[in-house]
C-alpha cells in the first residue's frame, strides 16, 4: 500500500523468562483499517496488543504510531499516546467499585475540561452506540458479560481514539451477544476508527476486518485480505482454520 | 542450592525489595507536589481508612489507658507513689503507647484493606486499565492511600490518647479516690509538647510505612484471589515488623534531640 501507515510493528522480539513469545514480528496498521489478529491459544496475540501500549516492554524491535516511535518512550509520555490508541480488555476490566456511567467518564474527567452536563451527554451517546442506553447507575457486577465489554469498549472509544485495540471482544459470548459486539464494532469501522481485533472468531474476523494476519510460533505467517486467507493453500493457514472450526463448534466462514 | 547461595539470594531479594519500596516512596513524594492533584480521592481515602477506624481508636484508646492505670495504680500503691500514675500513664501514652499501640492495630486494619483492594484490582486487570486509560496507578491509587495514611493515623493517635487519659481519669476516680483537679494537673505538668509531638510525629512515619508497603505489595498480586490472600498476610505482619523496628530508632532519635 502506498499510504503511510499510521502504526508499524518492526521486528518484535518478547520472551517470558526461557518463553520466547514474539520472534521477530512485523506488522502495519493503515488509517480506518481493521486488522485480525489470528493465531492459537497462547501465541502471543494479547501480549502483542499490550506492547503496542507499553503495558508489556519488548525486548527488540521497534513500534511506530504516525511516524513516532513510542517503544522507548517513558510511562509519562505513553499515557498521552494511550489516549489515541485505546484497549477494549478481554475481560472489560471495569472497575468493579463504580458505577457504568463513572467507568465510561473516567478517561473524560481525567483528560479533559468538559463540564459534568457534558460528560453525561457524551457517556449517553456512546451508551446509545454500544446499545446499554439508560444503564449509567448499574453497578458491573449487574451486568451480564456481553454487556461488561460493551462497556469496555465504550470506555475505550469515549476519547475518540485513532487505533482500538480489541482484545478477544466475542471471547465466552453467546451468538446473540457476539452479533451484538460486532455491530458495534462496525459502527466505529465505519466512524473511521482504525483497529486491530484479536479474536479466535474466525467467522466475525472475516466479516469485520480488511486484512488479516495469522502468528504463528512468534512469528506472521499470514498478512492479506479474507478473500485470500479463504484460498490460501498453505497448509500451517489451512491446519489453524480447521483447528479453529473445531475448537469453536465448525462455525463456517465462507 | 547451597547454604551460601540461599542466603546470598535472600538478602539480594532483600534488596531488590528494599529499592522497590524505596523507589514507589520517593515517586509517591514526587507526584503529591505537581498536577494532577486528586484531592476528591484523598478525601475518599480518609473517609475509609481515617473516619473508618474511628471506633476501633476508641476501643484502643479507652482500654488502654483503663489497663495501665489500673496496673501502675496497683503497683505503684505497694510502695505509696499512687500520686505518680498520672504523670506515668499520660508520659506513656503521649510518647509510646498511644501512637504505637494505634498504629499496629490500625495498620491491620488498613494495610489489609489497601492490600486485598489493589490486589484484587490487579489481578483483574483494573490496574491496567487506569495505565491503557492514559492515567497513572501511582497518582490515582497510591498517592491519595498514602496521605490519607500520613494524615489520619496522627489524629487517630490524638484520639487514642485523649481516650487513654480519660480511661485513666476513670480508673483513678474509681479506684485510688483521686479529684478531677489532682488529675489533670499532674498530666499537664508531666507531658511536655514535645512528648506529645514526638508520638504524633510516629505516628505519621508508621502510617507511611503502612500504606507504601501495602500499595507496593499489591501492585506486584499475581495468581489471583490466592495471591490476594498471601499479599494481606504479607502486609500485616510486615508493617507490624516494621513499625516495632522503627519504633525504637524513632524513640532513640527523638531522646537524643529533646532528651528524656
Amino acid at each position: 500500500m502506498a499510504r503511510d501507515p499510521i502504526l508499524t510493528l518492526k521486528n518484535i522480539h518478547k520472551s517470558f523468562v526461557k518463553n520466547q513469545i514474539h520472534k521477530g514480528v512485523d506488522l502495519e496498521l493503515q488509517k480506518g483499517e481493521t486488522l485480525g489478529l489470528l493465531g492459537g491459544s497462547g501465541t502471543g496475540k494479547s501480549v502483542l496488543l499490550r506492547s503496542i501500549i507499553g503495558l508489556e516492554f519488548i525486548d527488540k524491535g521497534e513500534i511506530h504510531y504516525n511516524g513516532r516511535r513510542i517503544d522507548d518512550l517513558t510511562e509519562v509520555e505513553l499515557q498521552k499516546i494511550r489516549i489515541k490508541v485505546s484497549y477494549s480488555f478481554q475481560s472489560g476490566a471495569l472497575f468493579d467499585s463504580s458505577s457504568v456511567f463513572d467507568n465510561i467518564a473516567y478517561p473524560l474527567f481525567e483528560h479533559t475540561c468538559y463540564s459534568l452536563s457534558e460528560i453525561q451527554s457524551k457517556v449517553s451517546d456512546v451508551l446509545k452506540l454500544v446499545r446499554l442506553e439508560g444503564k449509567e447507575e448499574l453497578m458491573p457486577s449487574d451486568l451480564s458479560g456481553g454487556m461488561q465489554k460493551r462497556v469496555g469498549m465504550a470506555r475505550a472509544i469515549i476519547m475518540e481514539p485513532e487505533i482500538i485495540l480489541y482484545d478477544e471482544p466475542t471471547a465466552g459470548l453467546d451468538p446473540s451477544n457476539i452479533e451484538n459486539v460486532v455491530e458495534v464494532m462496525q459502527k466505529l469501522k465505519g466512524m473511521g476508527h482504525a483497529g486491530i481485533f484479536v479474536t479466535h472468531d474466525i467467522p466475525s474476523a472475516l466479516k469485520l476486518c480488511d486484512r488479516i494476519a495469522i502468528l504463528h510460533e512468534g512469528k506472521i505467517i499470514f498478512n492479506d485480505t479474507p478473500k485470500e486467507l479463504k484460498s490460501s493453500t498453505d497448509s500451517r493457514i489451512s491446519s489453524f482454520i480447521t483447528n479453529e472450526e473445531v475448537n469453536h463448534g465448525n462455525q463456517t466462514y465462507g | 542450592m547451597s547454604p551460601p547461595t540461599h542466603i546470598f539470594t535472600k538478602f539480594k531479594n532483600f534488596l531488590t525489595l528494599s529499592g522497590e519500596i524505596s523507589a514507589l516512596f520517593y515517586n509517591a513524594i514526587k507526584c503529591s507536589f505537581s498536577r494532577p492533584f486528586y484531592l476528591n480521592r484523598l478525601a475518599d481515602q480518609i473517609k475509609n481508612l481515617g473516619v473508618g477506624s474511628i471506633s476501633i481508636t476508641i476501643v484502643i484508646g479507652l482500654t488502654m489507658g483503663l489497663i495501665m492505670t489500673l496496673n501502675f495504680g496497683y503497683g505503684l500503691k505497694k510502695f505509696g507513689g499512687v500520686l505518680y500514675v498520672p504523670s506515668v500513664v499520660s508520659l506513656s501514652l503521649a510518647r509510646e503507647m498511644a501512637p504505637f499501640f494505634t498504629s499496629l492495630i490500625i495498620a491491620g486494619r488498613i494495610g489489609s484493606g489497601i492490600a486485598a483492594e489493589i490486589g484484587a484490582m490487579n489481578v483483574t486487570q483494573q490496574v491496567d486499565a487506569i495505565r491503557a486509560l492514559g492515567t497513572s496507578p501511582l497518582r490515582v491509587l497510591v498517592v491519595p492511600r498514602f496521605w490519607a495514611s500520613v494524615l489520619s493515623l496522627p489524629l487517630l493517635t490524638t484520639l487514642s490518647f485523649a481516650l487513654g487519659i480519660l480511661g485513666g481519669l476513670i480508673v483513678c476516680m474509681s479506684e485510688f479516690d483521686m479529684s478531677v483537679g489532682f488529675y489533670f494537673h499532674k498530666v499537664f505538668w508531666t507531658v511536655r509538647p514535645e512528648d506529645y509531638i514526638s508520638g504524633l510525629v510516629k505516628s505519621g512515619v508508621f502510617g507511611g510505612i503502612i500504606s507504601i508497603l501495602a500499595c507496593h505489595k499489591a501492585l506486584k498480586t499475581r495468581d489471583g484471589t490466592r495471591g490476594v490472600g498471601d499479599t494481606t498476610t504479607w502486609v500485616v505482619v510486615s508493617s507490624s515488623i516494621c513499625i516495632l523496628i522503627t519504633n525504637f530508632f524513632i524513640s532513640k532519635l527523638f531522646l537524643v534531640f529533646w532528651g528524656q
